[in-house]
């Protein structure tokens, strides 16, 4: 085990500064860099529509009927209109705090899948680890009862 | 091509202790009242990672003539310094183990956290000492850090162990974000975060990328705010105030653990970055203006220390400002550039600082209720064989001839005043006499006053006992017979490179 | 789809750019930030968050500002990472990134054991004022 993980991984290749795509026009280069940044510009604008659309799409489509059982709560569920500064059981902070640490912990798997195709068999071993750690405590969190509600 | 050089098996005492940490955790997921199986478990891995450690050490010494051994990059440098100081934590996390046994079957809390928690510090720790760069004296650093702040605050219905673990926390990553924002100037000021390329930027005067003369504010700013987040670290003077508060109210076998594993840690961490990264040099003055500064720190500490531990009423915050006057000591040798002997005191001052809150724990009794001085009044005679463990350890930190401390106290004296540091040297031998007088004062509590209520006879354990034992049998090996164990680390100061 | 945003932005250029050189300050914005500029903002927020830990009360606010200086070095690193990433022409790279996002990571985790230790104190005590906090001194 430990001579197969001696051996020696190459470094990726330096990364190339800001690559000129390949129609070669005056402008397009010069402006490269906001060129670069229009996928993010689309995701923006799916991201925001899609909810958005979602949420509105539905007002067109259903019956615009109300009764007193239709406006109340779901069987069981809370009062969904109310004072904003009531307060909240603790049992948030902790939820809040395993999905903080859970939630942040996944930025080590971005610089991964960027050069997953370098590292290959080797990465996908040591991303395994890390996660296997990351269920390791999450399953100690959920077997002490931290995600119970109650 | 450049490689990444991933040598696990460097790395395999951090990996084996993990692992053990993650063991025992899920060991106690699934078993109730495991606190014995989990020392045993906890053991197992410290010992095995211990012969890990020796192998390395034995690799090292052959490997001396081609400098230190590097991994993963340059990341993890092993040299004798880096193993000595992993000998010292995982001595302390056995210790630490082996003592918190009585007091975790006292309290109704999961045992397998405070077990897991003290062997991911010590990784923590560990880490520190074998880092090679920055980037893992900050990650060690905190991972150390970040276990202790839980453990300090073990204790949940107790206020006094809240409110030291939120002292604890606050001013620890007050002091970490400190550090960091140095590290980010010196790599500004170098082009790397790398400590032997900064090394040798600093000896050039250029920096590492464009060979340019470096920005010197930068550099000097960055290294003011690491001496700064070390400061507060170690406890020297101006930054000491957390630690009496920090160590009253934590349980006392974690203070014990605190007060040792992440003080030395934060030494070989101080050591690697100042007195190997920003060694002295020709062209540069950063070497005299750090020194300059620490001796007045030092002094300060010292003198702080000693003088405020004098008024003190509560045996741990006697203990507290006792061990700010030893990171007072330890940083004379620290002056003298002598890694040896500080490796050397630090491990004598762990020694004798667990067994003394080793005797304090039990003293205190369940739920440390009793560590004022009154409390202790004429309990001398009824638990004689605690008190005179007690007067060991105490006079072992006073100095006394035929105890490690004295070893340790002489060996960096003796450094610093070959080295030409005369002024500092006085003044800690000073204050070593002052030390003396609280030292004592719990033994005249505990012999010389009449009993004012009816204490319970102390009981304790079989490990609290064997803790305490093992604490005996070293501070006295040390102090009668060091030339072996000295000897050992004298030859590693001839291969050390540079 | 990236094709056509392209051509549509660069018609947008092309028709403004001629007359108002908005092309040039944005180029300028885009390369010619001086890291002076980063390093001031930096410090900003590092003076900002040593205010906010020195004087606040409750302890909520003064972790928000040490986060606050955690995210000044974060800015710091990155600002010194772009620069020795220019100075080397590209191949010393990512360095203070990396180190970012440990200091990221870290500084997570350091909140939720913070918090944690905050919400076990104030259950105790019913306050988080740090002028209460007193039980232990001198």
């Amino acid at each position: 085990m430990i001579f197969f993980l001696q051996e020696q991984i190459p470094l990726p290749n330096p990364p190339i500064s800001s690559a000129p795509p390949v129609q070669v026009n005056a402008i397009l280069t010069d402006i490269n860099p906001i060129v670069n940044y229009l996928p993010i510009l689309l995701l923006l604008i799916i991201a925001i529509s899609f909810p958005v659309v979602a949420l509105n799409i539905s007002s067109f489509l259903r019956r615009t009927v109300f009764d007193q059982a239709k406006l109340s709560a779901y069987e069981c569920g809370n009062d969904p209109v109310g004072d904003a500064r009531e307060r909240y059981s603790v049992r948030y902070y902790i939820i809040a705090m395993l999905f903080l640490i859970f939630d942040v912990e996944t930025v080590f798997l971005f610089p991964w899948a960027i050069i997953y195709d370098q590292l290959a068999i080797f990465g996908l071993i040591e991303i395994f680890i890390f996660i296997g750690i990351l269920i390791v405590g999450y399953y100690y969190a959920w077997r002490k009862g931290a995600l119970e509600w109650v | 091509m450049q490689s990444l050089n991933l040598n696990y098996y460097y790395v395999l005492p951090h990996i084996i202790l993990s692992i053990t940490g993650i063991m025992s955790l899920l060991f106690g997921a699934f078993n109730k009242q495991a606190h014995r199986d989990l020392v045993f478990i906890n053991s197992a891995g410290l010992i095995t990672a211990g012969v890990s450690t020796y192998r390395l050490w034995n690799l090292v010494s052959s490997n001396a003539k081609d400098g230190p051994l590097t991994a993963f990059s340059g990341m993890v440098v092993l040299d004798h310094m880096s193993l000595a100081f992993i000998f010292i934590f995982l001595i302390v996390a056995f210790l630490s183990t082996l003592l918190s046994l009585n007091f975790l079957e006292d309290e109704d809390q999961s045992p397998e956290e405070f077990n897991s928690l003290l062997l991911f510090a010590t990784v923590g720790m560990m880490l520190m000492a074998s880092a090679g760069d920055m980037v893992m004296v900050f990650l060690g650093l905190e991972i150390a850090s970040i276990a202790t702040y839980v453990l300090a605050g073990y204790r949940k219905t107790d206020l006094r162990s809240n409110e030291s673990a939120l002292k604890y926390f606050i001013l620890g990553s007050f002091s970490t974000a400190f550090l960091l924002y140095g590290m980010a100037l010196v790599y500004g000021a170098t082009g790397s975060t790398n400590l032997e390329t900064i090394s040798n930027a600093i000896k050039s005067g250029n920096n590492a990328i464009t060979a340019q003369p470096m920005v010197m504010e930068l550099l000097y700013v960055g290294a003011g705010m690491l001496l700064v987040g070390f400061g507060f670290k170690i406890s020297t003077a101006p930054f000491h105030v957390w630690t009496p508060d920090v160590y009253q109210g934590a349980p006392t076998s974690v203070t014990a653990f605190m007060a040792t594993g992440p003080k030395a840690a934060a030494f070989v961490a101080f050591l690697r970055i100042f007195v190997f990264t920003f060694a002295a040099s020709y062209s540069f003055q950063l070497h005299t203006t750090w020194v300059n500064l620490l001796q007045v720190l030092a002094i300060l500490t010292m003198i702080i220390g000693n003088i405020v531990a004098l008024s003190q009423t509560d045996i741990k915050r006697v203990l507290a400002y006792s061990s700010i006057a030893h990171a007072g000591y330890a940083l004379i040798g620290f002056l003298a550039d002598d890694w040896i002997s500080v490796a050397f005191y630090m491990l004598t001052y762990s020694i004798m600082n667990i067994g003394a809150f080793a005797v304090v724990s039990v003293m205190a009794g369940k739920g440390d209720e009793k560590t004022e001085l009154e409390n202790w009044a004429g309990m001398g005679f009824k638990s004689l064989g605690l008190s005179i463990a007690l007067l060991v350890f105490m006079l072992s930190m006073a100095g006394m001839p035929l105890t490690g401390g004295f070893m340790g106290k002489f060996f960096i004296f003796k450094t610093a005043w070959d080295k030409g540091f005369h002024i500092i040297v006085i003044v800690a031998v000073l204050n070593s006499a002052i030390s003396v007088y609280y030292y004592l004062r719990p033994m005249v509590m505990l012999f010389f006053r009449d009993e004012n209520e009816t204490n319970p006879t102390p009981l304790m354990s079989w490990t609290t006992y064997v803790t305490i034992l093992l604490a005996l049998a070293g501070t006295f090996y040390l102090g009668i017979m060091p030339g072996r164990l000295f000897s050992l680390l004298e030859v590693a100061k001839d291969v050390l490179v540079k | 789809m990236i094709n056509l945003l392209n051509h549509i932005l660069l018609i947008l250029l092309q028709s403004e750019a001629a007359s108002s050189g908005v092309k040039e300050r944005l180029l300028e914005g885009l390369f010619n930030v001086n890291i002076n500029n980063f390093l001031v903002l930096s410090s900003l927020l590092f003076v900002i968050g040593i205010a906010g830990v020195l004087t606040r009360r409750n302890v909520i606010v003064i972790f928000m500002s040490i986060e606050l200086i955690l995210n000044a070095v974060n800015i710091n690193l990155v600002a010194f990472s772009r620069y020795w990433f220019l100075q080397s022409e590209g191949k010393n790279a990512y360095m203070g990134e990396i180190f970012t996002i440990f200091v990221i990571v870290v500084a997570a985790a350091e909140a939720v054991v913070g918090l944690g230790i905050i919400i076990a104190y104030y259950r105790n005590k019913e306050t988080v004022a740090v002028d209460e906090i007193d039980l232990m001194k001198w």
